[in-house]
């Protein structure tokens, strides 16, 4: 079995670890960004739905592309 | 500069040593900024210029966010080899009299040993996720087939008459109820020790709900060395044999669930 990084369980996998992972800075002279904690939640629900993926384009951005390549961004 | 702050995308350790401080990476990044790359003598941070206060509460907005975020550090993650990836939203600002330039600069030096020691650990490895559900309905008859107590309470049943069999059968039901949970149980522990052997670190995730009938089992975040997954993809491909058994299997993705 070869993984992927295509689909709709593949963005669930993609916020789960962009949203809750990665390293966490406690210092005074960070914030974070307004609002996102509550986003990634109403988010995570809105996957639920593949016309909602394609509403917010990550459709569009994830799943025609097969492995999206780094030195080839697909954001731009 | 000095009232913009700095979006910070991860650390890296340089793989070559790069001819400024600053240094264009040559992708747009969130809201379509470059992003750079600021150079201590040890480690580098790959940021972009943001305001020092910002959000949205728009889906679409933040969704584009998420992406770009996920392609800069996807982009860091190539060329760097090792990356220690910040968790999405980190903006550094200024303060006490200090850009946000100085103050990244600062808290880099002051937190080289961790973070070189973190990004060592994670040289060359990739992250990938696991997921195994199940439907219950599909496992169940072999379970009930092999289980003398349910076995002998179903012979019980046909042998009363209805208003007995009727509350035999709702204990049979909770029994039932009872065993596919310790299945559940068992099963974990036998397929989580089988990934196990097959990876150099892993964690155990929240479950996440599944479509009906199906329901996860386990939700895993394994670290291994990038291409080195054969051994795990046959372990797998065993797994979703299993009557009953479905495997998810995506990656590879830079090391979020390791630092």
């Amino acid at each position: 079995m070869e993984p992927t990084r295509t689909g709709k369980a593949t963005i669930v996998d993609l916020l789960d670890r962009v949203l809750d992972k990665g390293l966490i800075l406690n210092a005074d002279l960070v914030i974070s960004l307004a609002g996102i904690p509550l986003i990634g939640v109403s988010l995570r629900t809105a996957i639920a739905g593949v016309e909602t993926m394609q509403k917010y384009g990550m459709m569009k951005e994830l799943l025609p592309v097969p492995l999206p390549s780094p030195s080839e961004p697909t954001i731009t | 500069m000095a009232d913009k702050g700095l979006y910070l995308y991860c650390v890296a350790l340089p793989s070559t040593t790069l001819p400024t401080q600053k240094e264009d990476l040559g992708i747009k990044g969130i809201e379509g900024r470059d992003v750079f790359v600021f150079q201590t003598p040890t480690l580098l941070a790959v940021v972009q210029e943001c305001e020092q206060s910002y959000g949205s509460d728009d889906m679409k907005t933040v969704s584009q966010w998420i992406l770009s975020h996920q392609a800069v550090v996807d982009l860091a993650w190539e060329k760097f080899d090792m990356v220690v990836p910040f968790s999405f939203g980190t903006v550094i600002v200024a303060k006490e009299g200090k850009s946000a330039r100085e103050n990244l600069l600062d808290w880099l030096e002051k937190e080289q040993g961790n973070l070189k020691s973190k990004g060592e650990k994670l040289k060359g490895k990739a992250e990938y996720g696991i997921q195994i559900t199940w439907d219950p309905m599909k496992v169940a008859p072999r379970i009930v087939k092999t289980d003398q107590e349910i076995q002998k309470l179903e012979k019980e049943i046909a042998s009363k008459s209805s208003g007995t069999a009727y509350l035999l059968r709702q204990k049979l039901e909770v029994l039932v109820g009872k065993r596919m949970e310790q299945a559940a149980d068992i099963y974990f522990n036998e397929l989580y020790q089988k990934i196990k052997r097959c990876v150099e670190d892993i964690h155990v995730e929240k479950v996440r709900k599944e479509e009906p009938p199906r329901q996860m089992l386990m939700n895993l975040s394994c670290l291994l060395p990038k291409g080195e997954m054969d051994p795990l993809g046959e372990e797998l491909d065993k797994i979703e044999k299993m009557e009953g058994f479905f495997v998810r299997f995506t990656g590879p993705w830079p090391p979020y669930s390791f630092v």
